[in-house]
């Protein structure tokens, strides 16, 4: 089943052509990786789906419905509940400072939702213990490590139910020693069959929890593919150089006992 | 000894009595120019450029003139107004609470825009993306955080107001300086400024004291 399908994509800041003419879709229970350089459009093209930017022209369909059709956006209420069914994990987490850790995952189900209390502190404490952090449920996110903040990022985009989630570069922010429990928890997810669109930077989960990869240069997606066909067998030059680089920078960056295959 | 207790309570207690005015002023001002200062805020933000416009402008004449000028503007100035003017004659202590809320209500916009300021986009995306409406990004994530960020500016304000309703004596309204400034006159010597010193320490004592506490309670 389709869960989103971009048509023809196209996004400019002034002069800037950051996205063009992208198009993809996401099955139900893909993990779709999109990597490339910085500045090649992914983010961008990640705060399209969920209505962060505005792109230009083109579609978007979330489940069968336009989040954006031949680049018109239907009314601001039409697009909430569109982005009501999709979660967003942030780069630099995102959580509410002034809030408790079970707050920052309630606020949301109790303001928008009017969920029963009972039931939605049961399903916050469910999803803490799914990322590991039941015992910090009171505390204030300023005492919590990246990767709990992160963590809790996650299990806060949880707790609206969402069909698919969406991360921006969930670990570029984190000390590398803290990546992997965050990669953890993605992992757990896509072993559950949640559907998820991930930038990231870290090649070696783009290869091994990814069903699908896009690589993305100068506003394009210039290769697209199953992590075999892009890491072992890229058709493009670009794809080439690229892995090469990242590939040898990230082995030598990342000490052996960070590395992926820890978690795995 | 006992004459100068008598001499003592002679001179404070109408100071007490005028302290009691000057904390009515306050409290009004207090309690009016917060929410004001607020909407202020708000249209300085407005995408509709004549809302934003006018209270630029609102908040450039009001920070830009002397509160004084503004305290005898509204009791002594707007009744001489043209055709209007019946309608705004206003008593004394009306009058000073005019001014002093609408004076400080610009002092307090740009507090508040300055917290706003403070505020990371991240906050509004991430409220966006859980589905919050605008309305409910603004009171259940920003405007706390806000808070927060203004209080300690908020706190000099506060302190600032207390001292400045010594001005409305200007237009004859009685609080702790009349009194003080009458006794000093009367009797010759400069003790009676003295009471006069310790009571707006005393009122500035419990101020800052209960915003030490607000900000105990807004820590993160």
């Amino acid at each position: 089943m389709e869960i989103i399908r971009v048509d023809k994509l196209n996004k400019s800041f002034g002069d800037h052509h950051v996205l063009n003419d992208i198009s993809f879709t996401v099955n139900k229970g893909d993990v779709v990786a999109i990597i490339g350089s910085s500045g090649s459009g992914k983010s961008t093209l990640l705060r399209c789906l969920i209505d962060l930017e505005k792109a230009d022209s083109g579609d978007v369909f979330m489940e069968g419905k336009p989040l954006i059709k031949s680049g018109v956006y239907p009314s601001m209420q039409e697009i909430r509940e569109i982005i009501m069914r999709m979660g967003m994990v942030f780069q630099h987490f995102n959580l509410f400072p002034h809030l408790t850790v079970r707050q920052n995952l309630e606020l949301a189900p109790k303001v928008v939702k009017k969920e029963e209390p009972l039931q939605m502190n049961k399903r916050c404490e469910t999803y803490l213990e799914k990322v590991g952090l039941l015992e910090r449920i009171d505390a204030m996110p300023s005492t919590l490590s990246g990767g709990e903040k992160q963590r809790v990022a996650i299990a806060r985009a949880l707790m609206m139910n969402p069909d698919i989630l969406l991360f921006d570069e969930p670990t570029s922010a984190l000390d590398p020693e803290l990546t992997g429990e965050v990669l953890n928890v993605m992992q757990s997810l896509a072993n559950e069959h949640m559907t998820m669109v991930v930038v990231t930077h870290e090649m070696n989960f783009a290869r091994k929890v990814a069903n699908k990869i896009l690589f993305m240069d100068a506003g394009k997606i210039l290769e697209e593919g199953t992590p075999e066909d892009i890491f072992n067998n890229p058709r493009e030059q670009r794809t080439q150089a690229f892995l090469s680089t990242v590939l040898r920078e990230q082995s030598k960056k990342v000490k052996k006992k960070y590395r992926l295959k820890k978690y795995l | 000894m006992s004459d100068f207790l008598t001499y003592l309570s002679n001179i404070t207690l109408p100071m007490i009595y005028g302290m009691g005015i000057a904390l009515s002023i306050f409290a009004v001002t207090f309690v009016c120019s917060i929410p004001l200062g607020f909407l202020f805020t708000l249209m300085v933000r407005s995408k509709f450029k004549p809302i934003k416009a006018f209270a630029d402008a609102y908040i450039y004449v009001m920070r830009g003139t002397p509160l004084l000028l503004q305290l005898m503007f509204v009791y002594f100035g707007l009744p001489l107004l043209p055709f209007f003017g019946q309608f705004f004659i206003f008593d004394r202590f009306t009058a000073a609470c005019i001014a002093f809320g609408m004076n400080y209500a610009a002092y307090f916009a740009e507090i508040f825009r300055g917290g706003l300021l403070a505020i990371d986009k991240g906050q509004y995306e991430a409220a966006k993306v859980l589905g919050l409406t605008k309305f409910e990004t603004m009171t259940r994530v920003v405007v706390p955080q806000m808070i927060r960020v203004c209080l300690p500016s908020i706190t000099n304000e506060t302190i600032t107001l207390v001292k400045d309703t010594s001005l409305v004596t200007v237009i004859g309204v009685a609080e702790i300086l009349h009194y003080a400034k009458t006794a000093v006159n009367r009797d010759g010597g400069p003790f009676p400024f003295f009471i006069a010193a310790i009571l707006y320490l005393l009122i500035n004592f419990v101020i800052t004291m209960v915003f030490k506490k607000l900000e105990k309670k807004y820590e993160f």
